[in-house]
């Protein structure tokens, strides 16, 4: 009887415990903006976050469009709505499925990527030959990973929803024949820059913040071991997940939902 | 136990003191680490700690430079308390210091010049064309100054160390802490060390510790050695001293002896019932 509530007191506190060395480590390291000297580093990070995160979202973007497009026609052709396509597909990309879509693909290739790297180094003793060499590791490398991945979400995001609007388009119009004008003056008039555009950037820079936190605080605190580095890698891809898709709910209802 | 760390040799403590620990206390989960270590390591000597495996010896270097916490006791360096900084300041300090990790822990991402070069990079506004001569120098007195252009995936073990003997020095620092410096080295390679060790103490007048296994080699470099067992200093000493100690213990690790009072074997159950035991009473 004492031992179930033992184990869920002691995982409680693990769990607040490493809540709390999050919170840190996140203080800490937001605190290394990037500085003049420290630029290349926050642009290498760009690069090998962003820019190489780019074909996995364009190419999905793409592919997430084109679904949109037929699935869109198909549903709506039995109204007789199918003028309405270009609404369907830019509001589900630019409220919903760009920013969710894309920091789900982003955990998955670029936060488990940031994991494994600052995990190695931690199990190679490369973070703690830094600190002796008076250098902080959290500003040196993980200020840098935690800015680029903050930055690059929005903008992937912004890839995923053009390619997105460009795929839905190249199916409705170029392939099933919906009018070229109703597809995009129908987009026109119903998105709004502030509902619409502005708040799933909104979404992609908390997701950008979160998932990009997760992969880097699991990569710094894990246990230096291969079996570690493959757990933390792991942890990464799921509470970003889980994280990104919870904090979507909250977003939303706050943004479209009555309690906005 | 052994005597008070006050009690050193008298030619010993007329020197100034770099690094004072006292009393220091440390503990992993509910093994003990450290019960009261006292130890004292003046300035432009080299002092040897030693001590048989486990016993702590990294985790004291890692203790000296304010990576671990103790539970209680002091670390002072130069009259600062380590564990009482900052974090701002204590990266401050770590720039008078140079460590040698056992494994290298060359960065990666970088080659063996860069590698030498960063500590450079980072801390000094000097002008590239100096950066690479004192980079050359530090990569020629390891030997390796042919290799500079390799990435640490390309090296062994030993030549990794000795990279990272050169990146542990290239700021001329006033501590050096050695951690396991010998391992896996080439009988030559083993001797230019030594010697090397021995003369950047010299010459530039550094202070360095030393943990290590190879007693001949560390005792023939060694000003001063402690011994470290059972979580307390177990003996110390000048290394003729030591060489000379009729304790059974000091006697059995310095002279490397199979039998004596440290136990070869980990704590365990007998071996013999250990290997009789049945399934429902084994461990």
């Amino acid at each position: 009887m004492i031992r179930p509530i033992a184990s869920l007191g002691r995982g409680t506190l693990e769990g607040l415990s490493a809540l709390g060395r999050a919170a840190m480590f996140l203080a800490q390291s937001a605190v290394g903006i990037p500085s003049r000297e420290g630029w290349h580093l926050w642009l290498r990070q760009m690069h090998f976050i962003g820019v190489m995160s780019l074909a996995i979202v364009l190419v999905s973007g793409l592919f997430i469009g084109m679904v949109l497009g037929l699935q869109g026609y198909t549903i709506l052709v039995g109204f007789g709505a199918e003028d309405a396509l270009g609404q369907m597909v830019a509001l589900s990309l630019l409220r919903e499925l760009a920013p969710v879509v894309a920091a789900l693909l982003f955990a998955g290739r670029a936060g488990s990527a940031l994991t494994a790297e600052i995990g190695l180094m931690k199990a190679t003793e490369q973070l703690t030959s830094m600190e002796m060499i008076g250098i902080d590791p959290l500003r040196r490398i993980v200020a840098p990973r935690l800015w680029a991945g903050f930055i690059s979400m929005p903008l992937l995001t912004v890839g995923f929803s053009v390619v997105g609007i460009w795929g839905g388009y190249l199916v409705g119009v170029q392939w099933l024949g919906v009018f070229d004008g109703s597809y995009w003056s129908n987009m026109q008039s119903s998105v709004a820059f502030v509902d619409d555009i502005l708040n799933g950037m909104l979404k992609s820079v908390v997701f950008g913040l979160v998932v990009t936190w997760i992969a880097v605080f699991q990569g710094y605190d894990l246990i230096p071991t291969s079996e570690g580095i493959s757990r933390a890698t792991t942890r990464t891809v799921v509470y970003s997940s889980l994280a990104v898709l919870g904090l979507d709910f909250v977003l939303t209802a706050l943004m479209f939902g009555e309690l906005g | 136990m052994f005597d008070n760390y006050r009690d050193v040799d008298e030619r010993y403590v007329t020197d100034t003191t770099l690094v004072d620990v006292e009393g220091l206390h440390f503990s992993r989960g509910e093994n003990d680490i450290f019960r009261g270590v006292d130890l004292r390591i003046p300035k432009g000597k080299i002092t040897a700690v030693m001590g048989p495996s486990g016993t702590g010896k990294t985790t004291l270097l890692k203790l000296i430079g304010g990576q671990l916490v103790p539970d209680s006791g002091r670390v002072c360096i130069d009259g600062e308390d380590v564990h009482g900084l900052s974090r701002r300041a204590l990266f401050r300090m770590r720039r008078r210091m140079g460590m040698l990790f056992q494994s290298g822990a060359l960065f990666s991402d970088l080659s063996v010049f860069e590698n030498v070069a960063f500590p450079l990079r980072v801390h000094t506004d000097l002008p590239e064309a100096m950066v690479r001569d004192i980079v050359l120098m530090k990569l020629q007195a390891v030997g390796l100054r042919g290799a500079r252009n390799l990435s640490p995936a390309e090296l062994s073990g030993g030549m990794a160390r000795r990279v990272a003997l050169a990146r542990a020095v290239a700021l001329d620092p006033e501590l050096v802490l050695y951690d396991e410096p010998f391992v896996g080295q080439d009988p030559i390679s083993m001797g230019v060390l030594v010697q090397l060790i021995k003369t950047v103490n010299q010459a530039l007048g550094l202070t360095a510790v030393i943990v290590s296994h190879d007693i001949k080699e560390t005792l023939s470099i060694a000003d001063y050695v402690y011994i470290i067992a059972d979580g307390q200093v177990m003996a110390h000493g000048t290394p003729q001293t030591l060489d000379v100690n009729r304790d059974a213990r000091v006697k059995q690790f310095v002279h490397g002896e199979p039998d004596g009072p440290v136990p070869f074997h980990y704590p365990a159950p007998d071996f013999y019932r250990d290997i009789l035991a049945t399934k429902g009473e084994r461990p």
